[in-house]
């Protein structure tokens, strides 16, 4: 009975206050931007650095549609005959950006419309989507517990780390990519990484549901090391945790956080003013600083301090493994079938 | 469902009132269309994704095919993920029942002036989402942890447990889920069943395990098939426990049907899964009945005959 009265209770405020939102909204001049995107410190960081400071002064209103990555995928595929969407803009890593875009789901972007364009580093751009932040792929581990220190993805292949390596299972593709890399793989060959997996599956890595999970294991010594993005790792680092980074001999695999405008965004001019406004150096150092992320604009010049910490050396650069986004889109379901089944069943 | 049954009911009373026009059926009409306007339509747009193809690159290509069906029943990994499913949500409706009937009783027989506090302590936790909760045992039961601290401060082990992302853990959760709802279908049935009918059961010399098996339980049957389909369906579709608790080594059909659609995109397949798991809750949850109740209806007529 009382549940049943309170129920009704929140119920019924929960109807006025969905009835009073639209109003609310249409107050602004502006009008408003809804940004598909994680929660967390990035969605801290699209408003402290973005929606705050160059949106607001517009008069334009941020809403954010929070959530991982998957279910976006699924909304933006579950709306793309209707011609209203949901969102004005959609974060996605790059390879499910291109997932995405194979579908034809993305407005292309035009200097007409987004003038902070220009200073896109040229070799992140795409026609389908803007590039926001970047960071790579290496290898993260415990200084006090690993040594001598891991030069390689095969290092976490020594019987010595039995059960000691852990792996986020949002990185699935990732991992997969660093063993096919050392068993004669390569970006458009993944398929050695199996027998490679299987190898290390009797030395009983750990796979944990999410990256939190995983932080929280190096955090206790649960396990000493695994495969990240390096920006993850800055974060990790500052919030406390004991670990040390090593680029993979291997080379680093970069990881680009792309940015799109969907072809039935509801309102697409205030979705571009959001994707100008986030390549604006200001923002783009303000990820630097607190997330790790390196800038994809020419013009944003971050401290040496924090360069040294996350960004990789033109040596580096130069070893960078390029994703093949098309052989991972095409076998993004096998891999993830073999992942799921073999390596973690 | 409930609608429907009353239907035919008012319209009998109207007929026997002899009035011409009757408005009573025209009264399900609204509910009806919910129904198929909400249920209907996405369960059968559903069953029609089902049949098509997935694509990587078109994502899903239109076929009338079964072979999303023919995949799962001859593939054994999702065979064994259906397997799992079934006996965790069989074991955890034994356990929920075990564990509820002795509540269910005392609440069901108290004259204190308690019951009511009781009554709102058992659903209580049903006002606590199973996210939350699974948080609370996540608090409870990872290696750093209360459950964990206990045991080493004690000294009963030097390294932690791993109680976590455990087979233990999900059917924890779930049971701690599903317990409330057990509880109060049980307690009403047994309210039902008169103080009067156990004395006089002692009275003729039975001693409580006697009165329990030959009185009380058979009584109460009827109280444990509904709570028993009850918490059964709930159990087959547990999602948000088994990946919270389960952690990504255990594949329950919720979970697994979720990453067909969200993960890898596979609609079809996905689609698919989800009426096998429809139809299997179904199949069991009447198997499960209809055992029950002739259980129930040969025991009337073994009392009657004695």
């Amino acid at each position: 009975m009382i549940g049943s009265r309170i129920n009704r209770r929140a119920l019924l405020a929960g109807a006025a206050a969905a009835l009073a939102a639209p109003h609310v909204a249409r107050a602004q001049s502006g009008g408003r931007v809804i940004v598909g995107t994680w929660g967390g410190d990035y969605q801290d960081l699209l408003k402290l650095n973005i929606a705050d400071p160059l949106m607001a002064p517009k008069g334009i209103e941020t809403l954010y549609d929070v959530g991982v990555a998957p279910p976006r995928k699924t909304k933006l595929l579950a709306e793309r005959t209707s011609r209203r969407g949901s969102m004005d803009v959609a974060c996605l890593s790059d390879i499910d950006m291109f997932e995405m875009s194979q579908l034809n789901l993305f407005e292309e972007p035009t200097e007409a419309n987004v003038p902070n364009m220009k200073h896109v580093i040229k070799a992140l751009a795409k026609p389908y989507a803007l590039p926001h932040i970047y960071s790579g792929k290496v290898i993260l581990y415990n200084p006090d517990k690993m040594t001598p220190a891991p030069r390689s993805y095969n290092d976490l292949w020594d019987p010595k780390w039995r059960g000691r390596i852990g792996f986020a299972d949002g990185l699935y593709m990732q991992v997969i990519e660093s063993a096919a890399m050392i068993n004669g793989g390569s970006p458009t060959n993944f398929e050695p990484a199996k027998a490679k997996l299987m190898e290390l599956k009797k030395l009983e890595p750990r796979v944990y549901p999410s990256n939190e999970a995983l932080a929280a294991a190096l955090k206790s010594e649960e396990v000493y090391a695994t495969i990240m993005w390096l920006a993850r790792g800055y974060m990790w680092k500052k919030g406390g945790l004991n670990l040390t980074h090593a680029v993979p001999e291997e080379g680093a695999t970069p990881i680009i956080f792309d940015k799109a405008v969907p072809r039935n965004a509801p309102n697409k001019a205030n979705g571009w003013a959001w994707m100008n406004a986030m390549l604006d150096p200001k923002a783009q150092l303000g990820f630097a600083d607190r997330m790790g992320y390196v800038p994809t604009v020419t013009n944003a010049e971050i401290p040496a301090e924090i360069a040294r910490e996350i960004s990789f050396t033109p040596e580096q650069q130069e070893k960078f493994i390029q994703p093949n986004y098309e052989y991972i889109a095409q076998n993004n379901s096998q891999l993830l079938e073999w992942w799921t089944r073999e390596f973690k069943g | 469902m409930a609608l429907t049954v009353t239907a035919p009911a008012i319209g009998a009373g109207e007929r026997r009132a002899g009035a011409g026009f009757s408005l009573g059926p025209a009264l399900v009409i609204p509910a009806t269309l919910l129904v198929l306007a909400f249920l209907g339509a996405p369960m059968a747009l559903l069953f029609r994704y089902s049949l098509n193809r997935y694509s990587p690159r078109e994502f899903m290509i239109d076929a009338v095919t079964a072979e999303n069906y023919i995949r799962f029943f001859t593939d054994p990994y999702f065979i064994g993920v259906l397997g799992t499913t079934v006996q965790v949500a069989a074991f955890c409706t034994v356990v929920a029942t075990l564990a509820a009937f002795p509540v269910a009783y005392l609440l069901a027989r108290s004259q204190s002036r308690w019951k009511s506090a009781l009554v709102i302590a058992v659903v209580f936790p049903l006002m606590v989402g199973n996210v939350v909760r699974a948080a609370g045992w996540m608090a409870l039961l990872g290696n750093d942890g209360a459950v964990n601290a206990v045991l080493r401060w004690t000294g009963i082990v030097s390294e932690p447990v791993r109680l976590m992302y455990t087979p233990f853990a999900v059917i924890l959760g779930i049971v701690a889920v599903v317990l409330p709802y057990m509880i109060l279908t049980l307690q009403s049935v047994i309210e039902s069943i008169g103080r009067d009918v156990e004395e006089a059961a002692a009275n003729l010399g039975a001693g409580p395990m006697v009165v329990f098996r030959r009185v009380l339980l058979p009584l109460s049957l009827p109280g444990i098939i509904a709570g028993g389909t009850l918490v059964f369906i709930l159990c087959m579709n547990a999602y948000a426990t088994p990946v919270l608790l389960g952690g990504p080594q255990f594949k329950m059909m919720a979970p697994a049907l979720y990453d067909q659609f969200a993960r890898t995109t596979n609609w079809p397949f996905g689609a698919a899964l989800a009426f096998i798991l429809m139809a299997s809750t179904l199949i069991l949850t009447l198997i499960g009945t209809t055992l029950l109740a002739r259980r129930m209806h040969h025991r009337r007529i073994d009392a009657a005959a004695r």
